[in-house]
């Protein structure tokens, strides 16, 4: 299974949950995302975030 | 297999000295901390004074300092995630910078996040993943073989107190007859928080430890966590060695100890509701909320600190520069306006809110998924080989004690052998 990591903390972004406290509704696809969006754990910025093997 | 001899581990030389009952001096002895934390919740986010001075008069560190307290979540969010108006190097320079050296904690952006990255590499879901059956589960499978037969045991001292530190060894191939040495080290450097001679000592004794170490793996490489940190890059840069030293003086503490304490607040969790214990024997995609849960319920670290960077009002608190702050992540973990009936442990509540278990924001703890990973594998085993699991009703029922890291001493139960 592939998903966006972010490789400061290890948070991973699962589409199907969004991030609700965030902002990002269930369902919306990572290209969909705004750029201001930061990571819910670590507070890194989207561009942080790579595809990876999990 | 390293065929270089691993490098020798030495003692303290008081060997009177015992770092476990000081430290157990240090972390306090508190039953319940939560009715005072809750008293002066509901009073205000922001208090002046340390938050240790509310349980003991034993001075540390921190004593002399323009200390603050903070209680509430969303206050204790905004501070943990705004890393330019509170940083982490002038507060931890008084603490574990004195034990462990230039770790990451004790870093504030840019350094912080440059050596972070590197660092977090080691620690991905992906890589963690892989250790889970290599590593924790022959220590789990090893520990429980010494009580599976016997229908009764302490879950304390004949597991959690040993499981994490002994993933630790196997990742250090430290061998047997040397890690009680490196334990009683490990513990006895956080004691530079209380200015004990002994605390400079087993720092400095770890520190020429891990250089041999961390030679020998440079020389010969393996697939094991040292090795992996003395080559790891993100972006082309490498850990210099003193930072990486300093890590892993703190690896015993923020990985072993934690986990310990983490363990066992979810088992006395579990066990304390026994509905809970079977729906989570019953149906294991429950694991990763029951963790949750505990993590919430009783983190195992109730508070951490942050240093005012400039002054600054929060809730209405003017603080200065320079102030010191202790962040209750214990109290904002039972925040009730953020979690209903927050002192009750319940796997099935609401999980729409983020627990601070393991903070947030740049400094959030390196090591989750490990954790994360211990946890699963330890409850799971426990539950799949050791039938009727249940406290033993002729002891008595765990207990969380400490003001600062809680644990329980015994957790006795029975099974069916």
């Amino acid at each position: 299974m592939k998903r966006w990591m972010c490789m400061n903390c290890g948070w991973t972004y699962d589409e199907t949950l969004g991030d609700p406290a965030g902002g990002i509704a269930p369902g919306t696809p990572w290209e969909q995302i705004p750029d201001t969006w930061k990571c819910p754990d670590c507070g890194s910025p989207k561009s942080e975030f790579d595809m990876v093997e999990i | 297999m390293n065929v270089m001899t691993l490098p020798r581990l030495i003692d303290l030389e008081d060997k009177t000295f015992d770092p476990f009952v000081v430290e157990k001096l240090a972390t306090g002895d508190a039953e319940d901390p939560y009715p005072l934390i809750h008293e002066l919740q509901a009073k205000g986010s922001v208090h002046k004074g340390g938050y240790r001075e509310l349980f003991t008069d034993l001075p540390d560190t921190l004593h002399a300092l323009n200390q603050y307290m903070v209680f509430n979540y969303d206050t204790l969010l905004r501070v943990l995630t705004d890393a330019e108006t509170f940083g982490n190097r002038d507060a931890f320079m008084h603490t574990l910078g004195r034990s462990f050296g230039r770790t990451v904690s004790v870093m504030d952006a840019p350094e912080h996040t440059r050596f972070r990255k590197i660092f977090q590499q080691a620690f991905l879901p992906q890589t963690v993943a892989k250790w889970g059956a290599s590593v924790v589960d022959p220590v789990v499978t090893d520990l429980m073989s010494g009580f599976i037969g016997r229908g009764e045991a302490d879950l304390v001292e004949e597991f959690t107190h040993h499981y994490p530190f002994q993933v630790i060894y196997r990742q250090l191939q430290l061998d047997r007859e040397q890690a009680p040495i490196f334990h009683k080290l490990a513990i006895a450097q956080i004691l530079t928080s209380l200015d004990l001679p002994q605390g400079f000592e087993a720092a400095a004794k770890l520190g020429v430890f891990f250089q041999a170490l961390l030679d020998q793996r440079r020389a010969e490489p393996g697939d094991d966590l040292i090795s992996h940190l003395a080559t790891v890059e993100a972006d082309g840069e490498r850990l210099p060695d003193e930072v990486l030293i300093s890590f892993l003086r703190q690896l015993m503490n923020a990985g072993g100890d934690t986990t310990y304490r983490g363990t066992s607040a979810l088992l006395t969790g579990l066990l304390m509701n026994p509905d809970q214990l079977e729906a989570v024997r019953a149906d294991r995609s429950l694991v990763p909320q029951a963790i949750d849960e505990a993590l919430r319920w009783e983190g195992p670290v109730l508070t951490t600190i942050r240093y005012v960077r400039r002054e600054v009002e929060l809730d209405g608190v003017l603080l200065p520069e320079g102030a010191i702050l202790n962040m209750i992540l214990g109290s904002a973990n039972r925040d009730p306006t953020k979690f209903k009936d927050p002192d009750r442990f319940d796997i099935f509540r609401d999980r729409t809110v983020r627990h601070l278990g393991f903070a947030s924001g740049p400094h959030v703890c390196i090591g989750q998924h490990l954790a994360r990973v211990e946890m699963t594998r330890a409850v799971n085993a426990l539950l799949d080989r050791l039938p009727n699991l249940r406290l033993d009703p002729s002891k008595p029922p765990p207990k969380l004690l400490g003001h600062k890291l809680r644990v329980p001493d015994h957790i006795y139960v029975k099974f069916d052998a």
